[in-house]
């Protein structure tokens, strides 16, 4: 007995966002979560009376509030509710969504809303994230989650040129896709001809990550709410149906990649990808799937991560980006959101990936809408050390004959 | 409720105030061992342990994103793992959503705690407070926790003389516990000349700063003969969350107690609580807390807390034989200790406080200030 | 000189030095240039607690050099633009060395757009201006009446408002008799409008008179929405908060983190593997993760090795056990000590002075080699090695 049967089958019905931005000095925590919640019942056409069930999610170093849920109530809506507060890393907006599906499939609950926000610019991002390295050690030299190792792997793959503008290349798509969506926090208006000057003349932060290829800091709150199938079916005219999900972590690491191909570095997205590939028959994910929202924190690790993700071989995975497939119109779109480079509010960042797949299954993603049907999607989270969490999202529920035990 | 999820087996080490010597991974792998021992649980990713549901804390442990010092000392590379930040006894109801979802057969629950890091606990909780209004007013669990005692008293006639009982045989009953923290035996008159915490509430009426690590393992009813012989059943969880503001609550009204209790009951299918469940756990993180949360979850009437303690409530449903939360777990490990204890209790395996012939008990746990949140469990053996 | 939101770059440079923080140039001896598309170059010299600034075509010698267009630079420095944005995208960027310049940040008070001076007349004009906008018709069910306002003095004028069906419309003259007339200075009737004086007392003092239907004349209030000029600044709401929060911790090392640390007091590098698959963990740590054993055995490595990979750092993120901001740029280097193998590295700082000639290795090519140069006082602490160097 493997993974077993799915007890029984979720649907996403409401989807909540914010805008995203740097300024939301209008606004205190619970108003802004509030925002979201209220969009999201809104989106549902529901009340707070209908839903069960609150999870919970941030970082709360970050803002330094302790048990966050608790004051937060008053956004929330979590009064006489059950409620709960998972966490991971950048991961946790991911996490909250799997733990979601886990409480209402497991017969618990038949309506579970998952929120998850932040507001950087209550603290200091960089320092908030170097405050998780092993306080006797790693603390003193850590940079945050800024790292150059990803742009020495890729530039010591594929040579200097082709690398630099192929992140550069990732960088100005997912501008352009910012661009089309009017809840992204950065839109710079980026064209494909400023690249050269881009890779000269953007400031260095660590080794060859630049400035521009770095993710936002942003404020903002999504909030997704879950249903039975039941429930769905009666409250939704367009359900999306969670089909899977894995969470693959790794311990604490102080060497962020291999030097030496005689000791292969295994990696989580990976390992991740191949194992809930395996249990859902899926065998070419880049045919499969109509559209990936992906936690791409910096555009040298996106452009590396989609030959993880979709188990790609040598180059292939370069070649998507320079030949703008993962663009809106292209054969496999990442992230018509503008992603995370365009919007990071971190406890809520892994869950608007969830959030944006679904409003493209569904067709609602105005502007930044796919052109072409979208029936099957894949959302992915990043953070702590290398973690990992894929969600797979369908349009029918039309999956069950196929393995998925 | 159809399928059932089981506790295959319980670790943890002692209740102390202060392991100095131990990062809080070595506690918890003290754990990790003692669970892999009792069950022979491999990390097969077919058969195995994909999941782990930690509980920890990112202010008490000052670390971003707690849990990464764990993932190893948790067996959780190249699993999932996922941090209950919460209290601890949420991280066994969503262990059973795990389970119950079909998205796993086999979950690992550990947690850890350790208090004595950081300069002052009443420190951390005031970061629970909003920044503008309550945080500044110096508004933490224990001031929270005096201005609900303070209300709960008058309503249900509990006196310092009953708070006084309740601190006195809590430490009684520690003593029969191997696990509980170490504490002075003491008696009626030094608790009621204990000076004052945080007025009506004494500085020996309030558990004291303890550090602690847990771990469980749990599996879905078709697979539990492979990891024990003795399995525990989840029969019930709910929780519940009360309003933020302490003017917009009533609190002596036990409001989210009672919905807990209640989602919990009708999951396990309880109609009486006091006929068919056989021990009570309650996380009195406060002398006050151990009649009231015994009114919440209904075993004492409303508002006669205090006569229920002079009627001997407390012995006639075996509440708090380990000593409860009173005698010193760490704040967000209350309902773990609790749940623990309830494991052994049914698993017979609770030495000189056992209870003859236990069936069904009940771990409850609070967190934040005045039991905003509250959740509760329903075991059976 | 174009003007960006009524401001010139140069208005920008010329209050430089009244907006000059010595406290926020301490330390600080450079120059710096500013290269501000179609409109020129400017240095700014910093030196000894002093500041000057001119406008040339030598910017030699700067640590660092700003580029910018005029608009981003003025939106930049006045708030309509955001400097991240605006450096992140490119319209802004810095030449030579960042770090450097980000100093200029704490050297100069925001800039805030000269005050104007306004006039009785600029009021007047104002509020007849806004007047049919201020009117409030939901107050004004059935009323037909007509205000005329006399206003004597300089910046006065005839003028009235009439009310009808609902609606307002504004004349330049009083025509006939009005249904009120206010007869008032000019001047006067600013102060009032602007709360500073109340009409009661002005018509105390009889210098101001009300003709006609008086009652009329005392639901103006009601009739039209208080003036603010359209100048003014929104008015402040918003507040934040600025806390910095801190509780005192004792990190325990543990017995094998504390073995580990208690080593370097020794100047050795002392660490333990994994007995089942030999991974060499740097530092110690309790379990190998991997085979999920603890790690038992105890060996010594290093404390010499090769540089595999350097992260070569420029940007300046705080420290967070101090706050202070590190020195930019700075390499953190992955040692290979001897006695490792594979990614068994050590991760520590590199000296400074010699990140630029640091070369990372793999399996086929060596690194450069390294050795600790260890702090005089030992306290088994990260720091009792300062950092490695080029071992040559």
């Amino acid at each position: 007995m493997a993974h077993r049967k799915k007890n029984r089958n979720v649907g996403i019905i409401g989807i909540g966002q914010t805008k995203y931005s740097s300024h939301r000095e209008d606004v205190n925590q619970p108003e802004m979560i509030n925002e979201a919640v209220s969009a999201a019942l809104k989106d549902a056409s529901l009340t707070m009376k209908d839903v069960d069930c609150i999870v919970h999610g941030n970082m709360e170093l970050f803002e330094m509030v302790h048990q966050p849920d608790l004051w937060h109530t008053l956004g929330t809506g979590a009064y006489g509710k059950d409620c709960i507060r998972i966490t991971t890393g950048g991961t946790v907006g991911a996490t909250i969504a799997c733990a979601a599906d886990n409480l209402v499939a497991s017969g618990m609950y038949d309506i579970v809303m998952a929120i998850g926000f932040q507001k950087l610019q209550e603290g200091h991002t960089t320092g908030g994230i170097t405050n998780m390295a092993d306080p006797l050690w790693f603390r003193h030299l850590q940079t945050g989650a800024l790292t150059g190792t990803k742009a020495y792997d890729v530039i010591k793959e594929f040579g200097e040129e082709r690398a630099k503008r192929a992140s550069l290349m990732y960088r100005v798509i997912m501008d352009k896709h910012a661009g089309l969506n009017s809840n992204a926090h950065r839109a710079f208006g980026l064209e494909f001809e400023q690249i050269d000057d881009l890779i000269k003349t953007s400031p260095k932060l660590v080794g060859d990550l630049k400035l521009i290829e770095m993710c936002s800091q942003s404020d903002g709150a999504c909030c997704v709410i879950f249903a039975c199938e039941k429930k769905a079916k009666e409250l939704s005219k367009k359900p999306v149906w969670v089909r899977d999900h894995i969470t693959v972590h790794r311990e604490e690491v102080f060497v962020m990649f291999g030097y030496d191909d005689r000791h292969p570095f295994p990696m989580t997205h990976r390992f991740a990808a191949e194992q809930l590939y395996k249990r859902n028959g899926i065998t070419s994910p880049v045919d499969y799937f109509d559209v990936f929202e992906m936690y791409d924190p910096a555009s040298w690790w996106a452009v590396d991560w989609l030959r993880d993700f979709f188990m790609l071989k040598g180059d292939e995975h370069l070649k998507l980006v320079e030949n703008r497939e993962i663009m809106i119109g292209g054969k496999i779109p990442v992230n018509p959101s503008g992603g995370v480079i365009g919007s990071n509010p971190i406890g809520a960042t892994a869950l608007i990936r969830v959030a944006e797949a679904a409003l493209q299954v569904r067709g609602d993603a105005g502007t930044h809408q796919i052109p072409t049907p979208v029936n099957h999607a894949l959302a992915s989270g990043f953070g702590g050390t290398m973690w990992t969490v894929l969600m797979m999202l369908e349009k029918e529920l039309n999956w069950q004959g196929v393995n998925n035990g | 409720m159809g399928k059932r999820v089981a506790v295959c087996a319980v670790a943890q080490i002692k209740n102390d105030p202060n392991y100095w010597h131990l990062r809080f991974q070595n506690m918890l792998h003290e754990c990790f061992e003692s669970i892999m021992e009792q069950t022979k649980v491999t990390f097969d990713m077919e058969k195995g342990i994909r999941t782990v549901i930690t509980c920890s804390d990112d202010v008490f442990d000052a670390r971003t994103i707690s849990n990464n010092g764990v993932t190893d000392v948790v067996g959780a590379q190249f699993r999932g793992e996922e941090k209950m930040a919460q209290e601890s006894i949420n991280g066994l109801g969503y262990a059973m959503a795990s389970i119950l979802s079909g998205h796993d057969d086999v979950v690992l629950f550990m947690g850890h705690c350790k208090e004595s890091q950081g300069e002052s606990k009443k420190m951390v909780t005031n970061l629970a407070y909003d920044p503008f209004y309550c945080r500044p007013l110096g508004l933490d669990f224990v001031s929270a926790d005096a201005l609900q005692a303070r209300a709960y008293m008058r309503k249900s006639g509990v006196t310092d003389t009953h708070l006084a009982k309740v601190v006195v045989r809590s430490r009684k009953n520690a003593r029969k516990n191997p696990y509980a923290r170490e504490c002075a035996l003491v008696d009626e008159q030094d608790v009621m000349s204990s000076p004052m915490l945080a007025d009506p509430m004494r500085e020996m009426h309030y558990y004291p700063d303890t550090d602690w690590a847990f771990g469980m393992l749990l599996c879905c009813e078709e697979r539990v003969k492979e990891f024990t012989k003795k399995p525990v059943w989840i029969s019930g969880y709910g929780s519940c969350m009360d309003s933020y503001f302490l003017g917009d609550r009533d609190l002596t009204s036990n409001f989210s107690l009672k919905n807990a209790a209640k989602r919990a009951y009708e999951k396990a299918g309880i109609k009486d609580p006091r006929k068919e469940i056989n021990l009570f756990e309650l996380s009195d993180h406060a002398a006050y807390q151990l009649p009231m949360w015994a009114e919440g979850v209904g075993i004492a009437d409303e508002g006669k807390g205090g006569a229920w303690i002079d009627e001997g409530g407390m012995e006639k449903y075996n509440v708090n034989l380990s000593g409860g939360q009173l005698n010193g777990n760490p704040l967000l490990l209350g309902g773990a200790a609790r749940a623990i204890e309830c494991v052994l209790q049914l698993r017979g395996e609770a030495g000189d406080r056992q209870v003859k012939g236990a069936k069904k008990a009940l771990a409850q746990a609070a967190y934040g200030g005045a039991g905003q949140h509250q959740a509760v469990v329903i075991l059976e053996a | 000189m174009a003007e960006y939101w009524g401001i010139k770059v140069e208005d920008i440079f010329n209050t430089m030095k009244e907006r000059f923080r010595p406290e926020g140039a301490k330390d600080v001896s450079a120059s710096f240039g500013y290269d501000i598309k179609g409109e020129g170059t400017w240095r700014l010299t910093v030196r000894n607690n002093t500041m000057n600034i001119e406008k040339t075509d030598d910017l030699a010698g700067c640590a660092a050099i700003m580029v910018a267009d005029g608009e981003t630079f003025v939106g930049v420095n006045t708030g309509k633009v955001d400097g991240a944005g605006a450096f992140t995208s490119g319209k802004v960027k810095v030449e030579g060395s960042l770090s450097d310049f980000g100093k200029t940040a704490k050297m100069f008070r925001k800039f805030s757009p000269p005050k104007k001076e306004y006039t009785d007349k600029d009021y007047i004009q104002d509020m007849f201006g806004t007047i049919v906008s201020r009117f409030q018709p939901q107050n004004c069910e059935g009323l037909d009446a007509s205000i005329g306002y006399d206003l004597r003095g300089e910046a006065g004028g005839q003028w009235t408002a009439v009310i009808k069906d609902g609606t307002c419309a504004l004349k330049n003259t009083i025509e006939g008799k009005p249904t009120v007339r206010l007869e008032v200075a000019a001047s006067d009737w600013v102060r009032v409008m602007m709360g500073k004086i109340d009409a009661m007392s002005l018509l105390a003092e009889g210098k101001a008179a009300i003709v006609g239907d008086t009652s009329l004349a005392l639901k103006l209030g009601q009739i039209f929405a208080k003036y603010t000029p359209t100048w003014a600044a929104p008015e402040q709401e918003l507040i934040m908060l600025k806390r910095t929060i801190s509780v005192n911790q004792k990190f325990s090392t543990g017995p094998v983190m504390g073995k580990f640390l208690n080593s370097l007091k020794e100047k050795k590098i002392y660490t333990n593997k994994c007995p089942k698959c030999g991974r060499v963990h740097l530092p110690a740590r309790e379990v190998c993760a991997e085979c999920r054993v603890p790690a038992t055995e105890w060996i010594t490595v290093g404390p010499k090795g090769q540089v595999r990979y350097m992260e070569y750092v420029y940007y300046a993120s705080p420290d967070p056990l101090t706050g202070e901001t590190r020195e930019t740029p700075y390499g953190m280097g992955n040692i290979l000590l001897d006695g490792c193998t594979g990614n068994d590295t050590f991760a520590h700082l590199i000296r400074r002075d010699q990140i630029d000639r640091i070369k990372g290795g793999n399996n086929e090519v060596s690194g450069t080699r390294v050795r600790p140069v260890w702090n005089e006082t030992l306290t088994g602490s990260i720091h009792d090695i300062k950092y490695f160097e080029i071992d040559e």
